[in-house]
């Protein structure tokens, strides 16, 4: 028996039985996520776009055979949980308002700005989160469109250190380079994908500055490939 | 009940075994496995309608690994004083000795690369559908697996050595 069959024998002689998962609570849940992802789904979109509200409310939604990045979880919105399980009829819930300054990345897409940007959400049962962060696009009139938004969904959205990053989903019309926010005193934050080192683009959130939001470079971390680390280094160089 | 509820019942009672060893053997940490596991049944239910008649199972594995490589950033802990459950003595003994071994050899590993281990050589999966479920290159899939192998023969004799070594 080679090692790599030791290994495979190893894996299979430890697995034991089911433990007992509350599936009562798993359904719960998962209504209650079904139902955010279509509220979210609504509130993404524009008012200009209601066709693409409804592209974008399925790709959040449901993604054939692809499910969606999920440590980044669903969009989080406020609203009366709908009895119903049919989709949400767009599109009355306004798009999120943005809390503080726009950062404007750099990044363009045709005459768009992609900008990110810090938005209020509320999670239910979890007080201590009350911002997610937005990735979206500016028209040259100032109309925003939320493409992607990241929120905690559990702990303290201020807690130092790394937060939810959101990857390109293919789901908005531009894409979206990764990004996220690191509450600390970061000064670079570097990530790890196949062994080769990347530098973020850094913005402090003009409301509170220990947020710092990054993001990268699509031509440097292709939008929607995955990180394999990422640190942050405060201005000494020391890890944070 | 909704309609197709007791159908995702039947699916997680039937899934959840493998789902948390899986979770388990990339994360070390029972209860985050437990956890992980929860977290992919709960959002294979909030898909179940387009997926119940597709391929569940893969999809919930999808989700599940995708959710633990993402967590990379959070310690990972060991609980080297896990229960075990009731068997005969002699295979608590042997099932110690062969998770002991293989909690030391899979911490060697970085969590890239425990989770191509774990869906390559506990799941089977072909290096094309690694990479696709990764979102990493095939070539990133052998590479990994490569040097993963690399650490395991380094690591030292497996518990079944150790086993025929008493006898």
């Amino acid at each position: 028996m080679n090692e790599l069959d030791r290994l495979r024998d190893a894996m299979r002689a430890t697995e034991r039985s089911a433990p007992t998962l509350d599936l009562v609570a798993v359904i719960r849940e998962g209504r209650r996520l079904r139902t955010r992802r279509r509220i979210a789904g609504v509130g993404v979109a524009t008012l200009a776009t209601a066709l693409a509200a409804i592209v974008v409310m399925v790709a959040v939604g449901a993604r054939p055979g692809e499910p969606p990045p999920v440590d980044r979880p669903p969009p989080v919105a406020v609203s009366p949980t709908p009895k119903s399980e049919e989709p949400t009829p767009p599109p009355s819930t306004p798009p999120p308002k943005p809390l503080g300054r726009i950062v404007d990345s750099g990044v363009r897409h045709g005459a768009d700005q992609r900008v990110y940007y810090v938005v209020q959400v509320s999670v239910p049962g979890q007080p201590r989160v009350s911002i997610g962060l937005a990735a979206g696009r500016r028209a040259p009139d100032g109309t925003l469109t939320t493409d992607i938004l990241v929120n905690d969904v559990e702990g303290a959205d201020r807690s130092p250190g790394f937060h939810q990053i959101g990857y390109d989903e293919r789901s908005a019309a531009a894409p979206v380079p990764a990004f996220g926010y690191f509450v600390g005193p970061a000064q670079r934050i570097v990530g790890t994908v196949d062994g080769r080192q990347v530098d973020a683009r850094l913005a402090r959130w003009s409301l509170d500055k220990q947020v710092v939001i990054f993001w990268f470079e699509p031509a440097e971390l292709t939008p929607g490939q995955r990180l394999d680390g990422i640190i942050a280094r405060d201005g000494s160089g020391r890890r944070l | 009940m909704a309609r197709g509820d007791g159908e995702f019942v039947e699916f997680a009672q039937a899934a959840t075994a493998r789902l948390v060893h899986a979770a388990f053997l990339m994360t070390g940490d029972h209860h985050r496995a437990e956890d992980a596991a929860q977290t992919a049944l709960v959002r294979t239910y909030a898909s179940w309608s387009r997926i119940r008649d597709d391929d569940a199972y893969g999809y919930a594995r999808r989700v599940l690994v995708n959710h633990l490589v993402d967590g990379w950033r959070r310690p990972l802990r060991e609980y080297p004083t896990e229960e075990v459950p009731e068997q005969r003595r002699d295979d608590v003994a042997d099932e110690v000795v062969t998770r002991r071994w293989l909690t030391a050899i899979l911490g060697a590993l970085s969590p890239r690369e425990r989770a191509i281990v774990v869906l390559r050589y506990y799941f089977d999966l072909p290096e094309a559908q690694v990479a696709r479920e990764l979102a990493i290159s095939v070539g990133t899939v052998k590479s990994t697996s490569s040097r993963a192998l690399e650490k395991l023969r380094a690591a030292g004799p497996s518990a079944a050595d150790n086993q025929e070594a008493r006898r």
